[in-house]
């Protein structure tokens, strides 16, 4: 049925650019591009298109950082508040209400149980040398024991016990 | 193993990787266009979901991915999305999506995913979008993000007006009116919601959030299976892994019960799934009849002409060295009654060193003349058994005959001694079979005349060989272990006997002892001092032989008794004790039958059991996902036993009408068995009598969808929901426009 795989190079480089070709616009729905269009007509935009982009570094920021900016806003607006009370007392200070990370769930408060790290079932016991629980003898005799230095770290990586390196 | 024979091969399900389409992705048509007609974009971090707030469902639905596709030999890049990227191999493999876990990190992507989305409704740009627009959101937005969204929304597209909100609670509003009272369990790919509703109004500082969505159980569905076949011989895909969840996995009624019974073997042939990863087999091409025939012909010829030069190097060799005997021989029997100097001197002349080393010389070759012989009888026996050489030159003294004659003598002496040697190993293997018949046929006839006493020789002996397998077994497994006694005492006697001055003896004398004359070397004495070396010798591989030929006497023995004890079955053999059946691991990773590591198909397979309820239990228990959150349940009970004036023994009416009114919302709460687990949750904590109403959509992942476009059907709401870009630029990037359905400010 589907023949994506049969296709020659010069076929399929031809299929893509035709898919591409239908996703044109017709008209500009950017502003930039919509101000290039004004100005310089079609030839300009054309060209414009062609151009390789810009790389904006301002919009490219990892998970990591953009939380990290977060709690520093966050942090820079409560020092503000902390400033603005000590300057006048009656100044009511401003609280977090709903932040990113106040409503992150609270640790559990019900014992937690153990599982077997291997097969997932009831893990009574825990090794001495790399604390991996398990099941039973069987499984310690055959999974724990034997195991090498890297994948017991592997193993406790699952429920987050591993040893992580800073 | 004639019990395996009855088991059923297990069916396996062919697990494919994703498909490539066919057809790119529709434009709807640009003549039903209307610029005033809301539309409502689902912009979630798997699927987008976009569609005009008149139809009944979004019109265009699609994975949240891009692919920048470079043609070399065109020198052009082109960009794909959505479906587009699985109309090619390439592609697929290239497409990245514009979130890194829950946030948006690439919004260069963002705003092309939004323009191919507005260009595939049908939208006539009018120096931008003329439509008001309905996006989601995550709850507890971060500032940035919606700054980025602003900026995407009012500056590049120059929308009019946009409300945003938080998907969860548009789905909630999807089935609910503005002002009831409820509760949603939000399941998303990235988190999971709980959130409180009184009066349509979502309680945000009272709603928590479970960092735990369909992503992160895939990803952990994924490293639970490669730790369970490190060995796999394919690498699966993301996709065939996203298959394997949503398909095999779903959430247990009540995960310690169904746990703790999961690994048996009824269970298991009920529950195991078996998933194959496609492969392209190899398959050996068939000789033929003939070609075989020819082939083991030509392979017996190479022999036989092996075999017969063989042959014929050992005769050489045989006749050489018989002579060699015979002149040493002969130069023994000069050495009789010479005086001690002469015969030195005639065996210096011979090339040995005294006669002490000739004595040993000549005992060698005696020796390997005598074993070579029998070698060549075994051999010769079937083809010249009854041939009876000629001996007829021996008798005759060697003076009277001539050269050509003393070769022939010589070399029927050597035959006459090998037919002498083969007639002594026939006559020693007849009477070994004698002896074997008649102890078989005495122990035969002690069986039969005393059952009950032979039964009970042969269990005795059976219970030996046991007990010494397994002893074996254990000292082959310490040895192994540097650290382990066993191997401890062997490196003891090993470093014991190296030693120059042995340890043992406490007085030592004073004069130089060797090996051969120290007097106070009393070793040997007892007999058991030899024992050391047996000890030095036990090492790993000869103790593997010892234990195969223990496997083989007990395998012999059971099968007489299998014979003849009637209280003796195949259960009590060896073989069923180490049976499959009682091996956990086994049924683990091999799931109820035997397994045969030589099926090519097999060593592509994958066994699902534990891990279709361990992977989606993490929700109610975060723990064994590595999260330190409470689970699912335990914030609802905290939720409705807690918070809005309860009590965990009187419930306020909010609290009431929440348990009530509960929905379960979200693509990942599609995995089968979440409502049930729900309702039995509830159960449990609640007051018993609680009314409980537990709800969940048929198809849960469009509800967001279905919520937007309520709202946008619904024109005072949107327009107070709906921040316009005169709003934008007037209050800037920081401004929130509170509404039921969205976020709120940060501050108080």
């Amino acid at each position: 049925m589907n023949n994506n795989n049969t296709r020659t190079n010069d076929e399929r480089s031809e299929f893509l650019s035709g898919i591409a070709a239908m996703n044109v616009l017709e008209q500009p729905m950017r502003r930039a591009q919509i101000d290039i269009l004004k100005e310089g007509g079609p030839a300009a935009l054309a060209a414009a298109l062609q151009r390789p982009k810009k790389k904006n570094n301002r919009r490219h920021k990892g998970a990591r950082q953009i939380l990290s900016d977060e709690t520093k806003r966050i942090n820079a607006i409560l020092e503000q508040e902390q400033q603005k009370h000590e300057e006048d007392p009656a100044y009511v200070r401003r609280v977090p209400q709903v932040t990113t990370f106040n409503v992150s769930a609270p640790p559990s408060v019900r014992p937690v149980k153990h599982y077997c790290d291997i097969t997932g079932l009831s893990g009574p016991y825990t090794s001495p040398t790399n604390n991996i629980r398990y099941h039973n003898s069987e499984i310690f005799q055959f999974i724990v024991k034997p195991m090498t230095p890297g994948v017991d770290q592997e193993y406790l990586k699952l429920r987050g016990a591993n040893f992580v390196l800073k | 193993m004639s019990r395996d024979a009855s088991v059923e091969p297990l069916k396996a399900e062919v697990l494919e990787d994703q498909p490539l389409l066919d057809i790119p992705e529709p434009f709807d048509s640009k003549a039903d266009y209307k610029a005033d007609m809301p539309i409502a974009v689902d912009f979630g971090s798997f699927n987008v979901r976009a569609g005009f707030v008149n139809q009944a469902k979004p019109s265009h639905v699609f994975r949240n991915e891009l692919t920048r596709y470079r043609d070399r030999k065109l020198a052009q890049t082109f960009t794909f999305i959505g479906n587009d990227t699985l109309l090619d191999q390439t592609v697929m493999s290239q497409a990245k999506s514009p979130f890194d876990g829950s946030l948006v990190t690439n919004w260069d992507y963002v705003e092309e995913i939004m323009e191919y989305t507005f260009n595939h409704l049908g939208v006539v740009p009018d120096d931008g979008i003329k439509n008001p627009l309905i996006i989601n959101e995550k709850l507890a937005c971060i500032q940035s993000q919606r700054n980025n969204w602003y900026q995407v929304l009012f500056e590049t597209f120059n929308i009019p007006k946009v409300a945003f909100g938080i998907d969860t609670l548009f789905s909630y509003y999807a089935h609910n009116e503005m002002s009831s009272d409820g509760l949603v369990i939000g399941c998303g790919n990235h988190d999971t919601n709980v959130v409180p509703i009184v009066n349509g109004k979502a309680y945000l500082t009272e709603t928590k959030r479970i960092n735990w969505g369909g992503s992160q159980a895939v990803d952990f569905l994924t490293d639970v299976m490669t730790l369970k076949y490190p060995y796999f011989p394919t690498k699966l895909t993301n996709y065939q892994y996203r298959k394997m969840y949503q398909d095999y996995c779903y959430v247990s009624p009540n995960y310690g019960e169904e746990v703790s019974k999961y690994l048996t073997l009824d269970n298991l042939v009920n529950k195991n799934v078996v998933v194959e990863a496609p492969f392209t087999e190899i398959i050996q091409p068939q000789k033929t009849e003939e070609e075989l025939r020819i082939q083991a012909e030509k392979r017996k010829e190479n022999g036989k002409r092996l075999q017969e030069q063989a042959k014929q190097k050992r005769l050489e060799k045989l006749v050489q060295k018989t002579e060699e005997f015979e002149y040493f021989s002969k130069i023994k029997e000069q050495l009789v009654d010479q005086p001690k100097k002469t015969v030195l001197s005639i065996l210096q002349n011979a090339g040995f060193d005294d006669e002490r080393d000739f004595k040993k010389y000549m005992y060698n070759l005696e020796k390997s003349l005598k074993k070579a012989q029998i070698i060549e009888t075994d051999k010769d026996d079937e083809e010249n058994d009854d041939v009876e050489a000629k001996f007829d030159l021996l008798e005759i003294e060697d003076s009277k005959l001539d050269e050509e004659q003393l070769k022939e003598k010589r070399k029927q002496k050597f035959l006459k001694a090998s037919f002498d040697a083969r007639q002594k190993a026939k006559e020693e293997k007849a009477r070994v079979a004698k002896e074997e018949e008649e102890a078989r046929k005495k122990e035969e006839e002690w069986r039969k005349t005393n059952l009950s006493d032979w039964v009970k020789d042969k269990r005795g002996k059976l219970a030996v060989l046991v007990k010494k397998r397994k002893d074996k077994v254990k000292l082959k497994t310490d040895m192994k272990d540097r650290k382990s006694q066993a191997s401890q005492k062997r490196m003891k006697n090993l470093a014991n006997l190296a030693e120059d001055t042995p340890q043992s003896g406490s007085k030592r004398s004073r004069h130089q002892a060797t090996i051969d004359n120290d007097p106070n070397d009393t070793f040997g004495a007892n007999d058991d001092d030899w024992a050391v070396y047996n000890d030095v010798a036990q090492n790993p591989e000869i103790l593997d032989e010892l234990i195969e030929e223990d496997y083989r006497q007990i395998v012999e023995l059971e099968s007489q008794l299998l014979e003849f004890d009637p209280n003796f079955t195949e259960e009590d053999t060896l073989d069923a004790q180490y049976d499959w059946r009682n091996s956990i691991l086994h049924l683990f990773l091999r799931g109820p039958a035997p397994h045969d590591s030589e099926n090519v198909h097999e060593q592509h397979q994958m066994h699902l059991n534990v891990e279709r309820i361990r992977v989606p239990e993490i929700l109610f228990q975060p723990s064994i996902g590595g999260l330190d959150q409470a689970g699912v349940s335990e914030l609802c009970e905290t939720i409705l036993l807690r918070k809005f004036n309860s009590k965990p023994s009187v419930l306020s009416q909010s609290a009431l009408n929440m348990a009530n009114n509960t929905w379960i919302t979200g693509g990942n709460s599609r995995i089968p068995g979440m409502r049930e687990r729900i309702v039995k949750e509830f159960t449990q904590f609640l007051p018993s009598n609680t009314p409980i109403t537990i709800n969940q959509s048929s198809n849960a992942s469009l509800d967001a969808w279905l919520g937007m476009r309520k709202l946008g059907n619904n024109n005072t709401i949107f327009d107070a929901s709906a921040i316009t870009k005169k709003e934008y630029e007037e209050y800037g990037a920081d401004y929130i426009k509170e509404h039921k359905l969205g976020n709120i400010n940060y501050f108080d």
